[in-house]
């Protein structure tokens, strides 16, 4: 009996092979009409033709599932950046979704100026930290260049105001990540965590270190290190025992659909592979 | 036991201690060490090295008193303009790096650069000229890179307003400070400190400029004697008198090295980044150039050398004058928040303390100093001047 099922198994699997048909590029996500969706990027803003491989890859899903924004996790622009640069490095790769309406929301990476948060398809209203709110999501996007105590004071005094169900916080700079590069920045951890815990921020995206990760939830908090949209650095994830999942053998970006108490997420490499996917509930607040 | 902690105490070692001590934590119990660090760096960084300051500026004043290193103050001009050279040289370095590097959100971290450790400075300064003028010209050196780093934070500070009142209880301090100097009946530096201090302190908090600074502007009325910077800080003969700043804080200082060491220099040691390239150049490579280009342009314009500092003792100085480490720490906790920018610039401000070894081995392979080869029949020294040293 159990032979007979593996044949069948095989059986199946050759037939949707021979019909062109990719396992890989399944969409995980529910799709459903009224769900906030959006993608992530990091480190992107290379120019170079990874990150327009990139950038049609989502073009490509965006067919399949229409997210209407884009949260950018810092280093959006590498080296100079004048006018030129941003159309060669920001509105040329992602002409097709900014042509289709999508809004690109970002923050400061270590590569970019300061003076970019002035630049309109950034819609950074021209701070480096800012807030803004879609259905019942708080998204809370911070300068971890410079983490000021004005700056905390304004991250703990937003937290405090949110009424939405899920709080999102992104930033460049990741407080947990196995990069072998660059690491968790302890000092920023210090700082953040506990207002993250304090008001019960669910979910945290960065960037910086040129891999994707999902880390097993710290403290409550799930933490997604994405900053492969444009730089690679193959081979530095350095898995430990915080690591659900990780993929740093290509460029990636991550696709995300918020619907109700659920958060879907899928990793999504250059080449179209789902690299990893899941589920996270949100436990309703009392 | 109580030579190692003569030892100790006279080449301020409770610092690097306290370095050590920090290093270590931090790369072992990280989120402890950088809560327990968060939590001291007020009282450690902007109250107690105001008392550190102080020590260096009193040192500082008094070189400049009649019988001083400093005195006339003809004397000091080369120096100073070697230690502007370095300075010059060393910000330039660190701006060129991080645009070639293209970060330039560490740009405003080039106070960073200025900063020269004056402990080691002085360390290295006796272990390779033992005494003499060639140590109070390193000393000078390295008090010009900090004076323009300290004058540069004072502007960086992160503060979000100026208070009105600020500027006038700065002025309340001086003000104090003068008629106590007047009254010639107070000999003791306490009355400075607990009636000008406070309100000195309260208004470069309130004016936004480091509250490490505040006591600078009293320091030029406390109790002083002549003094050489070939003996820094040590509290013996007129210095060690009752009244005297140097003498009542001998201890406490050593005391504020050792939190300043522990607080500031625990970096993550994989936390090194373009910041830290960019220190680490702008203290090896461009404060030994623009000492050496300086002087060379002031010696060839006039300028009188010193007579018994030739070119290879100026080399060695160049680079004894390199290291940041303590003044860079502080510099850079004054310039970057608690973050990714201050991390990586610290790790290069402990990592210029190759600058030590490279002036070491610079002095034995020019024969300077104590290498000097006592066998040789002709002079080994190439003065800064022909026919002038």
């Amino acid at each position: 009996m159990r032979l007979l099922r593996l044949i069948v198994a095989a059986l199946a699997v050759t037939a949707l092979a021979r019909s062109g048909f990719h396992a890989q590029e399944l969409s995980t996500l529910p799709n459903r009409p009224d769900s906030l969706k959006f993608a992530a990027i990091g480190d992107n803003g290379t120019g170079d033709q990874p990150e327009y491989d990139v950038a049609n890859q989502m073009e490509r899903w965006h067919r399949r599932f229409p997210f209407d924004m884009v949260i950018m996790l810092g280093d959006n622009l590498y080296g100079s950046q004048r006018a030129a640069d941003f159309v060669q490095k920001f509105e040329r790769p992602y002409m097709p979704l900014l042509a289709a309406g999508v809004k690109f929301y970002a923050s400061l990476g270590n590569h970019d100026k300061t003076s970019n948060d002035t630049y309109q398809p950034f819609n950074m209203g021209g701070e480096r930290y800012y807030t803004y709110t879609r259905g019942n999501v708080r998204f809370l996007v911070l300068d971890s260049n410079y983490l000021d105590p004005r700056q905390l004071a304004w991250l703990e005094s937003a937290l405090r105001d949110a009424r939405e169900a899920w709080k999102i916080a992104y930033f460049h700079h990741p407080i947990y990540s196995d990069g072998g590069r660059h690491g968790s920045e302890i000092e920023l951890r210090v700082k953040l965590e506990p207002l993250f815990v304090k008001f019960g921020v669910n979910v945290v995206y960065s960037g910086h270190d040129h891999i994707y990760e999902r880390l097993k939830p710290q403290k409550g908090i799930y933490y997604f290190v994405s900053g492969a949209a444009g730089e690679l650095r193959k081979g530095a994830l350095k898995r430990s025992i915080n690591t659900a999942a990780g993929f740093d053998q290509d460029r990636s970006f991550m696709l995300n659909e918020i619907a109700g108490d659920d958060l879907f997420f899928q990793a999504i490499s250059r080449t179209g592979e789902t690299v990893d996917a899941g589920v996270i509930h949100r436990e309703s607040q009392p | 036991m109580t030579r190692a902690w003569t030892l100790a105490l006279e080449y301020y070692l409770l610092l690097p201690l306290g370095g050590v001590i920090a290093l270590i934590w931090a790369n072992t119990a990280g989120d402890g060490y950088f809560r327990v660090a968060q939590a001291l760096a007020f009282a450690v960084n902007d109250i107690g090295l105001a008392f550190g300051l102080a020590y260096v500026a009193q040192e500082v004043i008094e070189a400049t008193l009649p019988g001083g290193a400093f005195h006339p103050w003809r004397r000091a001009i080369l120096p100073v303009i070697a230690g502007a050279g370095g300075t010059i040289g060393a910000v330039a370095v660190y701006i060129t790096y991080i645009h070639t590097a293209d970060e330039l959100v560490l740009r405003q971290g080039w106070p960073i650069a200025c900063g020269a450790d004056i402990f080691l400075c002085l360390a290295l300064g006796r272990i390779v000229f033992r005494r003499g003028v060639a140590i109070s010209f390193l000393m000078l050196v390295a008090i010009v890179g900090d004076v323009v780093g300290l004058a540069a934070i004072s502007r960086h500070r992160l503060a979000a307003t100026v208070h009105p009142g600020a500027g006038g209880l700065i002025i309340a301090a001086i003000a104090i400070s003068i008629a106590l100097r007047q009254s010639r009946v107070i000999r003791s530096t306490w009355p400075y400190l607990s009636l000008a201090g406070p309100l000195a302190w309260l208004g470069c908090y309130w004016a936004g400029v480091h509250p490490a600074l505040s006591l600078l502007p009293i320091v030029p009325f406390f109790s002083r004697s002549a003094r050489s910077l070939d003996e820094f800080a040590p509290s013996r003969g007129a210095h060690g008198a009752a009244g005297h700043f140097e003498s009542t804080f001998a201890y406490p200082v050593q005391g504020v090295a050792f939190f300043f060491g522990l607080v500031n220099a625990g970096v993550l040691l994989h936390g090194f980044d373009t910041g830290t390239w960019a220190v680490l150049a702008a203290s090896l490579a461009g404060r030994p150039l623009g000492i050496l280009a300086a002087v060379l342009l002031a010696v060839t314009s006039g300028v009188a050398p010193p007579r018994d500092i030739g070119w290879r003792d100026l080399i060695v100085i160049a680079f004894a004058a390199s290291p940041g480490v303590a003044f860079s720490l502080f510099l850079a906790s004054a310039v970057f928040p608690d973050g990714p920018l201050l991390v990586e610039t610290r790790v290069g401000a402990i990592a210029t303390i190759a600058g030590a070894p490279l002036a070491l081995a610079a002095a034995r392979l020019l024969r300077v100093g104590r290498f000097v080869d006592r066998r040789a029949t002709q002079p080994v020294q190439t003065p800064l001047m022909d026919g002038r040293a």
